[in-house]
């Protein structure tokens, strides 16, 4: 026979057809009205700018979207994703093709087209999304990972999907066998299920069955659709479109401003107080769960849960959980669960389709701390010790230059043409073992020649802890000042040896007119042994593991330029931890967090402690005075067989560049 | 006249801050060349006034039943205007605070308090005393009579006693009981029958103990092991893990004791204000920096959860040891 | 009932000792670079004060302060912990006024501003800790005083008090008007003022008098004087107990506290 016009007969063995477009009417309408009701529903948030740039977007979808790159982090999971999704678009294809040879009286689905993917590429893609069901269906019911939520729902998707495709199989075999289709052969499943078939079932059984079997399809394929946008299904539709409108900003500029003079209410505790975007990502979630899996408070065992927290508001956006005031409302949005938040944005990073789960937790935070006035007591004291003092440092002995003792460090005011500003922080100035980092920092850009000073006592806290704990208000006063401080002084550049500080410089700082150039002191160090003006040479043979802190590492992208002083100072082995990098693992001090007594047996430094210790590696190298700390403190507490010593980056490059020869 | 009147308000013994008290009393008199006369309110045993008197020219005793603010002052006051003294003394008991600015004012004198020295420099009176937190000394003149100064009584050497004793008077005031105010309950909670000003060993436990637990479960058997009471820094007695009567420093008791173990306590000077005065001084921290080891005689940089048990079994091996 | 807070503000008492510096000529505390803060106890006198009015359910909080011009902030924070008025005496003469003289200034005012039934004052000031002020203005207004309280309750006919001695605890019952002093406790600690309200308190009117619109002269050293004040030095080393085990460490400790306890 001719290839050339091969193809089948559309409602072969249907009639009534019109009963089809009949039912359509209505499964289109609840679908629509799904969608109209949703995009409703985020449009009752305030307004957010977030389509910018709409080339990076694009691109962006097409990555994540398309290609689901973050899906694939998980292998398995990617694979039968992959095989679901990529199957589906498929299928749809295929639908549509016939359909616009149905009702438009086009010819596609002839001769080679129809052999080659009407018939082989759609079978295989169909297989696929069977494949997919059952590995999805092995991992949900017999592998039960807890980070999954075991809803009926969510059965009854997989079970309608492989229904589907099972009855798609059916009706084309049945079709193959009762036709005796010549081109039987180009559906390979097609045609095992009219094999194996034909000698079951007599001629009119085929054909009855494939007629029920037509129509149950038909019902249950418009049901899908129409249940579609009112189950979870509906991120195929708002993944795309939240990946689009992702915030393309480094993750350490997540956080959103509030204009004092012009807000009613400070920070959020209703729907309507969160912006479209937030409730648009409410409906993009997909319960995969891997927030809450990489989240370092969930990981100890505390209640904070990113993925219920969106989960537990999309039910609130849907009705289902209607109190108009949303903290508390759930075990997930409770004070205590949103106090445990670290703001490492772990859970940023792995989401797939690029939730924003942090700023909502610090926006309800605002909420509590602003309007209620209600947190945590340490929190408070932490609060009420920048607001007198400038630094949240309550009860310290300290002064902010008790560190340059001996050292010939100048105020900034005393030096002509500074090239950089050695912005120090409360950290590092009034935390006993981090003035020795300062010192080293200090001694490092002195023997490097780099004309640098200092604000001394002028400095006041960058106020990080301040933003990250929900007082937006006490942070921007602090801002202000710092920015103006530092164009009061014309100064150009700012090397800090703390990220939250360096973090608020180079994001943050700009909304206040603030824009300097600013750098991490490994990323200025490391910058000065390429220079040649810092030669060290490493003398010991200790082995060496990094901890990324979170605000420079995974907020910020800086992964190198400390992994570049580790090699260069010390001789013995640079090893890296199993989460490192974009995927490091926090010490548990940001957000606040430091200045929180937590549980004994649930402290997140204690977790990243053992991970450390398990590397078995001599020293434990930090960029973050918070880190030296929560490690310190970690690692004492578990005391492993080895004693593990914890040093800063500089610290390490200063023992290997002064030598005393 | 030219007395020196020292009070002791509603005493419950002659005790080691009223001997102080009227050791101080007694230098001053001496440099003044004056009498040194007592005014014993309410006394709670008959036998005070005759110890009393043992030290003291001339004891006044004013029965007025129970203390009650406003009649106390009342009856300081007509007695004080009888006696025209120059100097009028108090310990640092909260009674004692609370009268002497308001006797003062009625006798259109000069209050200072938590006074550490007396002098006599050219007709006037100086007074010593910590400010700003422990962290400054000031010389203060009196420029009124009489000064109305309450002291750390602790801290004076008791008065030697007289060859003869003084004698003792009782005087009964008409002073209508002045039902504007009226104590209508009074509880101790005091951990035994001794004032913690009185102690002479002390163990105390500040911000870094972490809850109320420890202090029962660690620091009071190791309290009791030393033979000390027990104290604590405000920071633990605002987190409510301890009563307020346990709060030494610059508000809360004076201490003066031979030993003052400070656990997990930093040293702030708001603290060290309320044992300055101590003869020994010894730190358990974690922290070596922390202020409180440069006022210490000696002490150990460790975590107090591991030092208290095992320091316990010691004191109780070197107990058995000697005996 | 009408309630008048007084408020001191002071130097940061919090400031590193290493920074903290006298004026031996003037006799005072450097100001440097300590921040000026609301005294403590004062704080507590408000928030007792606050937590009161809401067991009344309605009452009229006054806040009132003698001192320089910057003790507005003290009063504005106040007003942002919603005190209902407040007033400043401004004092532009002398830096460490007697204790008679503050009480005789804030009496002045006081009867200025009209009648209240409860004056409540921090018990002493973390500067100079003088502890004067309620004792005096007690005094000055010829009204009782209670002092070292922690609690304030209403009663039939007056108030009732709780108060803190060196034992444990007193319940006081008195008419009003009365002057009481407070000190601090678990549950006065002062609360955070929400933003708005501190937004809000800069907006609110603040009565502000000299102290001849009150009439009143200062008269230098007419109570007392402080003649000298400085910074004490103290050298002490501290002996850290040895040895390589914590065994051997709590062991010499074990003996140092035996030797200085087996002497008393």
């Amino acid at each position: 026979m001719n290839p050339a016009g091969a193809t089948r007969q559309i409602y072969w063995n249907i009639s009534h057809i019109w009963v089809m477009y009949v039912l359509l009417l209505p499964a289109l309408a609840i679908f629509i009205y799904g969608f109209y009701r949703q995009i409703k529903k985020w449009r009752r948030g305030v307004p957010a700018a977030r389509f910018d740039r709409p080339l990076t977007r694009l691109k962006l979808v097409f990555k994540h979207a398309l290609a689901q790159q973050r899906t694939a982090r998980d292998v398995y999971a990617g694979m039968f994703h992959r095989f679901i999704s990529y199957g589906f678009v498929v299928l749809t294809i295929a639908t549509t093709v016939v359909a616009l040879d149905a009702d438009f009286g086009t010819a596609i689905m002839r001769g080679h087209f129809y052999l080659y993917f009407q018939s082989f590429v759609v079978d295989l893609f169909g297989a696929l999304v069977l494949a997919g069901v059952g590995l999805a269906a092995v991992r949900r019911y017999l592998s039960r990972p807890k980070k999954l939520v075991y809803t009926d729902e969510a059965t009854w998707i997989l079970v309608v999907i492989a229904l589907i495709c099972l009855q798609g199989f059916l009706l084309e075999g049945w079709r193959i066998a009762a036709t005796n289709d010549p081109w039987a052969s180009y559906s390979p499943v097609g045609n095992l299920v009219a094999r194996t078939s034909l000698p079951l079932l007599s001629e009119s059984t085929l054909q009855t069955a494939h007629r029920f079997t037509w129509w149950f399809h038909l019902l249950l394929s418009f049901g899908v659709l129409a249940w579609f946008p009112y189950t979870k299904m509906m991120h195929v539709f708002t993944a795309p479109l939240n990946i689009y409108t992702a915030q393309l900003a480094p993750l350490g500029a997540s956080l959103k401003h509030i204009d004092f003079e012009k807000t009613e209410s400070f920070g959020v505790n209703s729907l309507a107080a969160f912006t479209w975007k937030d409730l648009l990502d409410l409906d993009a979630c997909t319960e995969c769960g891997r927030c809450t899996a990489v989240c370092p408070a969930h990981s100890v065992g505390k209640e904070l849960s990113p993925r219920d927290i969106v989960l537990d508001l999309r039910d609130a956006m849907h009705g289902l959980n209607s109190d108009t005031a949303i903290i508390g409302s759930t075990a997930a949005t409770s004070p205590e669960a949103l106090w445990q938040c670290t703001t490492c944005v772990a859970c940023m990073q792995v989401c797939p389709v690029f939730i924003e789960q942090m700023p909502k937790i610090v926006d309800m935070r605002r909420f509590l701390v602003m309007e209620e006035t209600e947190f945590p007591e340490s929190m408070q004291q932490a609060i009420t010790s920048l607001e007198k003092r400038g630094h949240p440092f309550s009860g310290t002995n300290a002064t902010r230059i008790d560190w340059a003792d001996g050292l010939d460090v100048k105020h900034i005011s005393e030096v002509q043409d500074a090239e950089v500003l050695l912005w120090v922080g409360c950290g590092g100035a009034l935390v006993e073992r981090n003035q020795k980092v300062t010192r080293s920092t200090a001694q490092l850009l002195d023997r490097a020649g780099v004309r640098f000073a200092i604000l001394g006592r002028d400095e006041k806290c960058s106020g990080d802890p301040a933003r990250r704990i929900g007082n937006e208000f006490l942070y921007e006063m602090l801002a202000k000042e710092n920015v103006e401080n530092l164009k009061k002084h014309n100064v150009k550049k700012v090397v800090t040896s703390c990220p939250h500080c360096f973090n608020a410089f180079r994001n943050e700082y700009p909304h206040f007119g603030g824009n300097f150039e600013v750098y991490h002191h490994s990323e200025y160090l490391s910058r000065l042994v390429s220079e040649g003006k810092l030669k060290p040479i490493a003398t010991t043979n200790q082995s060496v593991t990094f901890h990324d802190p979170c605000y420079l590492g995974r907020q910020n992208g800086v992964y190198d330029a400390p992994r570049k002083l580790v090699q260069i100072s010390s001789k013995g082995v640079a090893v890296e931890m199993t989460r490192s990098r974009e995927n490091g693992f926090c010490c548990g001090g940001g957000g606040g967090m430091s200045f929180v007594d937590e549980p004994p047996d649930k402290r997140v430094n204690q977790e990243r402690a053992r991970e450390a210790l398990a590397t078995g590696a001599d020293v434990l190298a930090v960029g973050c005075p918070f880190c030296m700390t929560m490690m310190e403190d970690g690692i004492n507490a578990q005391r492993g067989d080895r004693e593990m010593r914890v040093k800063d980056l500089a610290e390490l490059l200063w023992e290997a560049s002064s030598d005393p020869y | 006249m030219n007395d020196v009147v020292i009070c002791l308000l509603s005493p419950a013994s002659f005790d080691r801050a009223a001997q102080g008290l009227a050791g101080a009393g007694r230098r001053l008199a001496e440099e003044l060349g004056s009498q040194l006369k007592a005014i014993v309110l309410s006394p709670q045993s008959p036998a005070i006034a005759a110890e009393v008197a043992q030290v003291i020219d001339k004891v006044i005793v004013v029965d007025q039943g129970e203390y009650q603010p406003e009649s106390a002052l009342s009856a300081l006051a007509d007695v004080c205007r009888q006696l025209s003294p120059v100097a009028v003394l108090f310990g640092n008991d909260t009674y004692s605070q609370e009268v002497t600015p308001r006797l003062a004012y009625r006798l259109d004198g000069a209050a200072v308090g938590d006074v550490v020295e007396v002098t006599v420099h050219q007709q006037a009176l100086r007074v010593s005393r910590q400010v700003y937190g422990g962290k400054a000394q000031a010389t203060i003149e009196l420029k009124r009579t009489p000064a109305v100064l309450w002291t750390r009584s602790r801290s004076f050497a008791p008065a030697p006693r007289l060859s003869e004793p003084g004698e003792i008077t009782e005087l009964s005031l008409d002073i209508p009981a002045d039902i504007r105010t009226r104590i209508v309950e009074r509880k101790r909670e005091s951990q035994s029958e001794q004032r913690l000003e009185e102690a002479r060993v002390i163990v105390s436990g500040g911000r870094g103990i972490g809850g109320p637990e420890p202090f029962n479960d660690e620091l009071k058997p190791l309290a009791e092991l030393m033979g000390a009471q027990l104290a604590a820094s405000r920071a633990a007695c605002d987190a409510g893990w301890v009563p307020p009567t346990f709060q030494v420093g610059q508000t809360g008791k004076k201490v003066t004791p031979d030993l003052y173990l400070a656990i997990a306590i930093t040293g702030a000077s708001q603290h060290m204000a309320g044992i300055s005065e101590a003869k020994n001084i010894a730190a358990i921290n974690t922290d070596p920096d922390a202020p409180i080891f440069k006022h210490c005689r000696f002490g150990i940089v460790e975590d107090y959860r591991k030092v208290v048990p095992l320091l316990r079994q010691k004191l109780i091996a070197l107990q058995n040891s000697q005996r | 009932m009408n309630i008048l807070v007084c408020l001191k503000q002071i130097l940061d008492p919090e400031i590193p000792a290493r920074e903290f510096r006298v004026d031996p000529a003037r006799r005072e505390a450097e100001r440097g670079n300590a921040n000026l803060v609301t005294n403590v106890f004062c704080e507590n006198a408000l928030e007792t004060a606050l937590q009161f009015r809401e067991t009344l359910g309605d009452a009229k909080i006054t806040v009132l302060s003698f001192g320089a011009a910057t003790a507005e902030d003290s009063l504005r924070k106040a007003l942002a912990m919603k005190a209902d008025a407040a007033a400043l005496v401004i004092n532009d003469k002398t830096p460490n006024p007697d204790p008679l003289t503050v009480a005789q200034v804030l009496a002045a005012a006081i009867h200025k501003l009209g009648s209240f039934d409860l004056v409540i004052v921090g018990r002493e000031a973390g500067d100079w800790g003088a502890g004067q002020t309620a004792g005096l203005l007690a005094e000055e207004l010829k009204i009782p005083c209670v002092s070292f309280v922690d609690r304030i309750e209403a009663m039939n006919g007056g108030l009732r008090f709780k108060r803190q001695t060196d034992s444990g605890w007193e319940v006081l019952e008195a008419q009003t008007p009365v002057v009481v002093s407070i000190t601090n406790d678990e549950h006065n600690v002062p609360r955070i003022p929400k933003v708005r309200d501190v937004m809000m308190s800069y907006r609110q009117p603040l009565t502000q008098w000299t102290l001849s619109d009150l009439g009143y002269e200062i008269e230098d050293d007419k109570y007392y004087q402080v003649v000298d004040l400085s910074i004490p030095q103290k050298e002490s080393r501290c002996e850290f107990v040895t040895g390589d085990t914590l065994d051997e460490r709590v062991e010499s400790l074990a003996r140092r506290i035996t030797e200085v306890t087996s002497a008393l």
